[in-house]
């Protein structure tokens, strides 16, 4: 069995405009232990997705269809009491705005003795704090930092200590969403590296978000790239790097300069992502699609096998 | 640690300023148009005394002396004498300050503690019944006029039902009595208290809970909010433990503004109630030209100002950590 199973998710906000379609027939699964990279241009539903699987989305936001399975469980039928208990206890999420994501006004070591309390209670403050110790050596803070407050701390730290929080409780999964985007390049690197160090060291399943290839690249087993609410090509990171049969895949690919190592290949995506509340009929890609063929505009593509655990949504390729 | 040099640093500041509006007060008392002898020495004294106090003042003195004097009294507690009541301005403000003081920290305190339960409870329940309830509820009170409020208070409470005494502060009987212990004028001043700290509070606990009420919804988008609901927090832990100290940061602020205002702001109130408070005395000594006791309320302005500035910074680097270090 799956860690996790995502069966055909669609979710949507209802916005002024009216019904926005963030996410579209979205499917995955994530075995115990693996890592899987969703990328995708800014507003293409990566965020959403981890929210839902959360269970925190907007009040605005709505799960429209599908499934999440997780160790066998449809995390969308379960009540509230209990994923509460699965959230941070079997789940934990690093977000996108991790400078802003601890309480100001509590110490660090508070607010991570916090989760692990609120999880197992029986350890008491004291034995929460002695984990936060070890929790600390392991993201490499020193320990006499622990009763800073937030703003004491650099950015880099801070995401350290975010990283700290979201190992508190032993989770099974941890889905990092633009988990370093705010800091520096070295900074970056640094903590990408131990953070796929602590996902293979505690065998934690791991779902990355970034809009930049190159860093999910660097520490995924499975890659999903993602267009306009849809999956568009998903496989092994070999496999989608290397032989790449999307146009949209192609395109990223080749607007990020770290993959090719050539920066003269660096092209933009020329166009503009479709509107989502009113999607457009058939391929999404199509208006901006090199390899557009008559029909692309009209009919919706299916998912097409290309090898093995390699698959992509388009008629042509 | 941290915050014992906060408070230090904050309290050096306070003097300063304190010296400044000494100065300003000086100046203001002694340099406007007219004659500084007879605002400073009441037109009604007997020559002889007349003469002793400029003396004392130094009124016939160059003025950088009169300054010095001024400082050097102001040290000894030397004020002068009310022109109206004869007696040391020390003394009238001894007491009635008191008086001031217990009503309106209770009435603000009081108010602001409701208020921001209240504004907690109505931002969780946004857009339901409960919030529109308390939000009306907050507004309608708090744009009462208080002089009417407090007409309506006694007449119906004092006057109607004869629940409570309608005014002063204290019943002869009880405290000429040699019989009566602490307990019951304690309890007489109380019963006294009732009416006029439940105008001020119906008046002033809605400004409260609709401060505390827009604070929590804005602090609810934080991003830390969104940690402690994914940290798999229960609803009200997130509310109390972490929305609510963070959002009740500036009631802290209009709590401390409520105080440094109540001793002229309650002029009104404690005119209404007769409540023999410094805020009458204030407005009696400025209508009735008494210079000296005017100059010791002002005074006595600035230093609660400033007080009440010093606790609620103080306060604030308390439970805002971002201002301490
Ligand atoms: N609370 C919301 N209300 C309405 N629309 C929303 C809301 N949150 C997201 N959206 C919309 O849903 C779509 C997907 O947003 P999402 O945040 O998941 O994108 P993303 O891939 O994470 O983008 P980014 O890389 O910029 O973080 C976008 O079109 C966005 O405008
Ligand atoms: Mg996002």
């Amino acid at each position: 069995m799956a860690l996790l199973e995502v069966e055909n998710l669609s979710i949507g906000y209802n916005t002024k405009g009216g019904y926005l379609k963030a996410v579209e027939g979205v499917s995955f699964a994530l075995e115990e232990g693996q890592s899987l990279g969703f990328v995708g241009e800014s507003g293409c539903g990566k965020t959403t997705i981890g929210m839902a699987l959360m269970g925190l989305l907007p009040s605005n936001g709505s799960i429209t269809q599908g499934r999440i399975l997780f160790e066998g469980e449809d995390l969308l039928e379960i009540s509230e009491k209990k994923m509460r208990q699965i959230r941070w206890g079997k789940i934990a999420m690093i977000f996108q705005a991790a400078m802003n994501a601890l309480n100001p006004v509590q110490r660090v070591v508070d607010q991570i003795a916090e989760a692990i309390m609120t999880h197992s209670p029986a350890v008491g403050k004291r034995g929460a704090i002695e984990q936060v110790k070890d929790l600390f050596q392991i993201v490499g803070i020193p320990q006499e930092r622990m009763r800073d407050y937030p703003h004491q701390y650099s950015g880099g730290m801070k995401q350290r200590a975010i990283i700290a929080m979201a190992l508190a409780c032993r989770p099974k999964l941890i889905i990092a969403d633009e988990p370093t985007t705010a800091l520096d390049v070295i900074v970056q690197d640094q903590i990408l590296e131990e953070t796929k160090n602590l996902q293979r060291e505690f065998n934690i399943g791991m779902i990355f978000i970034s809009h930049d290839i190159s860093i999910v690249a660097d520490v995924s087993h499975d890659i999903g790239i993602m267009y306009a609410g849809q999956l568009v090509e998903y496989g092994a990171r070999e496999e989608v790097f290397e032989s790449p049969v999307h146009p949209y895949t192609k395109a990223l690919l080749s607007s990020y300069p770290t993959i090719t190592g050539d920066r003269s290949l660096l092209q933009p995506i020329p166009g503009e992502t479709p509107n989502l509340i009113y999607p457009p009929d058939g391929c999404r890609f199509c208006d901006r699609c090199p390899g557009a063929k008559p029909g692309c505009g009209e009919e919706s593509p299916v998912w097409v096998d290309v090898s093995p655990g390699h698959k992509t949504l388009c008629y042509h390729c | 640690m941290e915050l014992r040099k906060y408070i230090a640093r904050r309290l050096v500041q306070i003097i300063v300023i304190f010296f400044v509006i000494l100065t300003v007060l000086f100046l203001l008392f002694r340099l406007a148009p007219g004659d500084p002898v007879s605002r400073m020495v009441d037109p009604d004294m007997t020559p002889e005394d007349s003469e002793y106090l400029i003396a004392q003042l130094g009124l016939d003195q160059p003025i950088w002396v009169q300054y010095i004097i001024y400082i050097k009294n102001f040290f000894v507690g030397q004020f002068g004498y009310s022109f109206h009541y004869g007696e040391p301005v020390v003394k009238i403000i001894w007491d009635r300050l008191p008086n001031t003081i217990l009503l309106f920290t209770t009435a603000i305190i009081l108010s602001a503690l409701v208020g921001v339960f209240l504004g907690k409870i109505a931002s969780w329940h946004k857009g339901k019944k409960t919030d529109a309830g308390m939000t009306i509820g907050a507004l309608v009170t708090h744009t009462l006029f208080l002089p009417w409020l407090a007409l309506i208070m006694i007449w119906v409470f004092g006057f109607k039902l004869g629940w409570f005494p309608i005014n002063g502060m204290v019943s002869e009987e009880v405290w000429l009595d040699p019989d009566s212990g602490f307990v019951a004028k304690a309890l007489d001043v109380i019963h006294h208290m009732i009416l006029p700290l439940a105008t001020l509070f119906l008046i002033h606990f809605g400004a409260y809970l609709l401060i505390m009420r827009s604070s929590m919804l804005e602090t609810l988008k934080e991003d830390y909010i969104l940690t402690a609901r994914a940290k798999g927090l229960e609803e009200k832990v997130i509310r109390d433990h972490h929305a609510a100290p963070n959002a009740a940061l500036p009631v802290v602020t209009s709590v401390g503004l409520s105080l440094a205002f109540s001793i002229n702001g309650g002029a009104l109130t404690e005119t209404v109630f007769t409540w023999p408070g410094i805020g009458r005395e204030l407005v009696f000594s400025v209508s009735h030209n008494d210079y000296p006791l005017a100059q010791a309320s002002f005074l006595l302005i600035a230093i609660v100002v400033l007080i009440s500035n010093l606790v609620v910074d103080v306060l604030y680097a308390y439970l805002d950590p971002r201002i301490r270090y």
